[in-house]
Order: structure tokens, then sequence, then C-alpha cells
């Protein structure tokens, strides 16, 4: 039996209008998360469209044309926030000096937040963008590390406090439901 | 320190996920949809075959009258559909307030054409990076005048300007061939000239307007 291996050409213009229709809620949600500013996240999700568009005929079948689009909108994404607030990507920034910091301090240093959308703005920018690439967009320590050109231990870091101050914000959400 | 030792758990995180979701509005879906539709457009306006008798005067003059009559028609359409600033002024001391912001936008957005404009020039002696960073930062200035364009209810004038985004980031691309790139930047001149001069003429009718 003789396969048939058909190569896949490059996604046309009906299918990049279905994706859209289909997955730019998660597109635009995933910028978002990252920037926190509509606007960029917006500008995100069309720059990753046009750029992908440019280069569909790199794009490989393996994956669907909306993980795609999805990979390059939060590159977009993750650039237009360096570019916007370039002092926030230093080294200093990922030594925010909370390392000693307690659940306990910060639960007091902080308002209690009305709602689990608020707990991410607890986080700094650093703090937040590691949390996401690795916890909602499964990406890998070392490729977190290698996109905001720092090392696996920084992130870690950062991935640490992130964790913690999350845990602190949710549990303060689940005491005050119980009241 | 290992961050695995330090997880939410798959509940958790599907909670925080599910907060942080958010539905774009519908106009800027529909931003995204036209974006495609304009990077088509221009791409088979770019593979269509070339007259046999080729001169690169005369492409570059067809590009060029091409470009003109469609910005023609898209400056006509915001020029055709902007409020009369000075008369609704002379008319109703009340529209007073409105008229500066709008005349600093307008010189605003001259200076960022004229910038712009001047950038276009600069880009045949730049490496790609360069040129990718100098493209970029005309981008935003633009994006940063559609948006206010439209905060102005000049929603004609935020198209005309987004209008030019498929050009310049197709400029910015790293593949694009000096050829493409040559020509991209010519038309781009050409039609900011036209709005330009659209702009000069605008500023000078209400200059004449207030001599009245």
């Amino acid at each position: 039996m003789v396969a048939v291996i058909k190569e896949r050409s490059a996604p046309t213009k009906a299918e990049f209008h279905a994706a859209i229709a289909r997955r730019s809620p998660g597109w635009y949600s995933a910028c978002l998360r990252i920037t926190r500013n509509e606007h960029l996240a917006e500008d995100a999700v069309q720059d990753a469209l046009l750029n992908a568009w440019n280069k569909r005929e790199q794009f490989q079948s393996s994956s669907s044309l909306e993980t795609w689009i999805h990979r390059i909108a939060v590159n977009s994404a993750l650039q237009l926030l360096r570019k916007n607030k370039p002092e926030r990507w230093n080294e200093l920034e990922f030594e925010v000096a909370d390392e000693s910091a307690t659940p306990a301090e910060i639960h007091a240093g902080s308002e209690l937040e009305s709602s689990l959308a608020n707990c991410l703005r607890r986080l700094t920018d650093v703090e937040r963008v590691c949390f996401v690439l690795r916890h909602l967009e499964q990406w890998r320590v070392l490729e977190i590390a290698d996109e905001l050109n720092v090392n696996e231990g920084r992130v870690k870091q950062a991935l640490f406090r992130a964790v913690r101050k999350l845990r602190v914000s949710m549990a303060d959400l689940r005491s005050d439901d119980h009241e | 320190m290992n961050e695995d030792n330090d997880k939410l758990s798959a509940e958790q995180l599907q909670q925080i996920k599910d907060a942080t979701r958010a539905a774009p509005p519908p106009h800027v879906v529909a931003r995204w949809h036209d974006a495609i539709d304009s990077a088509a457009e221009r791409e088979a306006i770019a593979a269509r075959p070339k007259p046999q008798s080729f001169s690169p005067s005369s492409f570059f003059w067809g590009a060029a009258i091409t470009a003109a009559v469609a910005f023609g028609v898209a400056i006509g359409v915001f020029i055709g559909n902007d409020k009369p600033v000075m008369t609704e002024t002379y008319a109703n001391v009340e529209a007073a307030p409105q008229a500066q912001p709008a005349s600093a936008f307008s010189r605003g957005l001259q200076v960022h054409f004229q910038q712009s404009r001047q950038d276009l020039t600069r880009l045949d002696n730049t490496v790609n990076g360069e040129r990718a960073e100098l493209v970029m930062n005309i981008v935003q200035q633009n994006r940063l005048f559609a948006r206010m364009a439209k905060q102005n209810d000049s929603e004609d004038l935020a198209r005309v300007l987004r209008a030019f985004e498929p050009v310049l980031l197709r400029l910015s691309s790293e593949d694009i061939t000096p050829e493409e790139a040559e020509r991209l930047r010519s038309q781009l001149a050409f039609e900011l000239d036209i709005v330009l001069t659209k702009l000069s003429q605008r500023a000078s009718d209400r200059t004449d307007a207030i001599e009245t």
C-alpha cells in the first residue's frame, strides 16, 4: 500500500478568519494577562496575526493554526510590554527585595482583593509574566529565561514569589467566602 | 529552589484562568479581520504580473497613482466627514473649548507624519534590526494617533492611520527583499506626503477662517 502524504499548503485567508472567529478571545486573554493593558493586548494580537500571515509559508501542520498564532501573540505581548516598560526588565527587578517577607507580612501589607482576577494584581510585572508563562501557558523555565534574557534561577525565584503571593490572596478570598 | 515544590493546584490554576478570561470588543475583532484582508489585498496587488514593457519609473508611477487614488478616496472620506471645527466655533461659543484640542491634535499629527517621512528616508541606510526598530516606533506612534482620532470621533481618520500599519509591519519584516522594501518605502512616503498636504491645507483654511 502506498502511503499518500498530502503536503499541507500555507493557511488561507479564510482559515485565518475562521481562527480569529474561534480563538481570538483566547489570544486576547493571554495577551491581557501578560500586559494588563487592553490596548497593548489588542495590538499584540494584531501584530501576531500580521506576522503569522506574512510567515504563513513557514507554518508547520504539526500544530494547529490557532496554537501557532497563540504562541506568536504571547511573544508579541512580551515584546510590547518590555518596550513600554523597559525599566521593569532589568536584573534589579528580578531581585525584588521581598524574599524575606513571610506570607503573614504580605497579607498584612496588602489590602484584601475583592475578586480572584485581582489576585494577579498583587504580583510585580516580572512575577506575573513568569507565572502566566509557566503555569497558564505551560512554557518551560528555560524557555522563559531565554525569552526574558535572565538565568533560570531568577525565573524560579520570581515563580516562587508569585505562587506564594497567590496562595495568600486565594486563601484570603476563601476565608472571606466562609465568613 | 524548585518551583515544582510550590505550585498551585490544577483547580486553583483553572480558577485563575477562568477569572482572567476576557472577550475582545467586537470592533477590535473586526479590526483584526480587516488587517488580514488588507494584508491579503496588498499581497495580491504585489503578485500581479508586471507589464511587459517594464521600466522602474513607470512601475513606480503606477504604484504611486494607485496609492494616491486609494488614499485620496480614504482622505476624502475622512475630510468630508470631519466636522468643520472653525465654523462650529464661530457659530456656537460653547463649541470653542473643543476647537483647541482638535487643533493641537492636528498639529501633533502633522509633526508625526513629518517625522515618519524623515524616518522613512533614513531606512535605506539601516540594517535589518535597526530598520525593524525604526518602523516599530512609527507603528507605535501611529497607533497612538489612531486611538486619539477615535476618541475625537474621527473614525475615518483612525481608519486611514490604521491603513498604514500592514505596510509598515511588512517593512519591518526580516524576509523582505530590498526591491520590495524600496517599493513600500516609496509608496508610504508618497502617501504620507498626500496626508501632510491635506493637513496643511486644512490648517491654512482655518487660518483664513480666523482672519475673515
